[in-house]
């Protein structure tokens, strides 16, 4: 219960590092995508509802803070990511990282297009100039943050559990979880 | 029981529908502004300014440390261009003073129709019984003893030794030192001799002629050593006495003997016919 209390704040405070980050960094010319990675590692990670409501909150408080006038977009693509990397690894072993890396990046890449198809349909408004200097290094920021986002994750829950928590249905032996 | 199931699965679709819902929503009303989104910008605010803060905090360290930095590195450089022009400074005014002083000796020698060889003061000897100079020049230079010294405003005293490449300078002041001298007033004749450090007195001068403290005594050209008319010194007092038939005459010389530098000796045997109108201040 205490997660879910605490959820919309820490979701709040890596938004908004993130935000500080990428000012501080790219002079807010690219989005440092912390929270995406963070549901990628949710993905892999947690259990359907408390990584569900973490991608929920992290896409609306994006939303809320730092993505523009639709509500609701980001919360849907973070869903959208965090159900993809739920069901890939229930294939894929999170210890690998070249895997973590690639399907970092093509969850980023799949964010890109989702958005500019988003823009491009609904908004009429055409962002294929941005993919070099924005949706390019973006994707590739994600990919390498995401090997060190995962191990410095990894060696965390190793200090607090003693142990990794992916379990057993997650590493491709077993079936689908519905317990929570 | 099938809710028990499937709780999550559906909780997970709740969540992907409320999505979906909020994009519609905010899509068909064309704004993002609502009570939920102003109250996470509202917990947000706090959050931005602690991180804010904290960043320029680490900026300002950073900075002020790249500033002091930089502040030791110009002091240092600013030392060493201080120390580097004060030495420049010190040359110049060096130079400048050595100008000077060139340029009296130069119009001293310009004043006598006298053939002048220049010459470096390389020594004192100050003791009680001798007091000379050492200068850098001696007879490979054409220097001969007895030569007169001179140095502005004047006479500065005579070569006593004379070696190849040095010479030494008796000075006016020795009590060896004895010059053929007149009041240039009376123009009454005397002998001037040193008297270390109180300068010179002028003896043979008789009682009944006319000498007054502040008199000018120069050379009388009598000895044939120094040419006639070189400013020996100035009176200081003149004594009496009880006894005795001369004056006791007490002359402060011109020329200080210890800041001499430089000096000209005349080189007698190129001497040429002085006139000896040169006025006397």
């Amino acid at each position: 219960m205490i997660y879910y209390a605490l959820l919309p704040f820490a979701a709040i405070g890596l938004v908004v590092l993130q935000t500080t980050l990428a000012d501080i960094f790219f002079s807010g010319r690219l989005t440092l995508e912390l929270s995406l990675i963070a549901v990628i590692y949710a993905g892999f990670r947690m259990d359907l509802l408390p990584g569900g409501m973490l991608a929920f909150m992290m896409g609306f408080v994006f939303d809320c803070v730092s993505a523009g006038p639709v509500l609701g977009l980001f919360t849907s693509i973070y869903l959208l990511m965090f159900l993809l990397s739920f069901f890939v690894s229930l294939r894929i072993a999170a210890g690998k990282m070249y895997l973590i890396a690639l399907f970092s990046l093509f969850c980023a890449l799949v964010e890109s297009l989702t958005l500019w198809l988003f823009f491009y349909y609904v908004y009429d408004i055409d962002r294929i100039d941005s993919i070099l200097n924005v949706f390019v290094p973006q994707i590739l920021l994600v990919g390498v943050l995401s090997v060190g986002f995962f191990s410095v994750l990894r060696k965390w829950e190793g200090l607090m559990y003693g142990k990794t928590v992916q379990s057993r249905q997650r590493t491709g032996a077993g079936g689908f979880p519905t317990k929570a | 029981m099938f809710f028990k199931n499937y709780r999550t699965v559906i909780f997970v679709g709740a969540l992907v529908v409320a999505a979906i819902v909020l994009l519609s929503y905010s899509l068909t009303r064309n704004s993002g502004a609502c009570i939920v989104k102003n109250l996470v910008l509202e917990a947000a605010a706090p959050v931005q300014k602690v991180f804010i803060s904290l960043v320029e905090g680490v900026e300002n360290a950073w900075k002020r440390y790249i500033y002091l930095v930089g502040l030791t590195e110009e002091n240092r450089h600013l030392k060493k261009e201080i120390s580097g022009l004060q030495t420049e400074l010190m040359l110049y005014k060096e130079g400048y003073l050595e100008s000077q002083r060139l340029q009296k000796l130069l119009s001293l020698q310009n004043e006598y129709p006298f053939k002048f060889i220049a010459a470096r003061v390389i020594g004192r000897e100050q003791a009680a019984l001798l007091k000379s100079l050492w200068i850098d020049k001696g007879s490979s230079s054409g220097l001969a003893s007895g030569m007169a010294v001179i140095a502005q405003p004047g006479v500065v005293g005579r070569l006593t030794d004379v070696s190849f490449h040095t010479s030494r300078v008796l000075l006016l002041s020795d009590e060896n030192s004895n010059v053929d001298v007149l009041v240039q007033r009376t123009r009454a004749h005397g002998i001037a001799r040193g008297a270390g450090a109180r300068g010179c007195t002028v003896r043979y001068i008789s009682k009944i002629d006319d000498v007054k403290p502040g008199d000018l005594i120069m050379t009388s050209g009598l000895s044939n050593i120094f040419p006639k008319g070189l400013l020996v010194g100035r009176v200081s007092s003149v004594d009496h006495g009880d006894v005795g038939l001369f004056l006791q005459i007490r002359v402060i010389p011109f020329v200080n003997f210890s800041t001499l530098e430089e000096i000209l000796v005349v080189a007698a045997e190129q001497r040429v016919a002085f006139q000896g109108k040169k006025p006397v201040k």
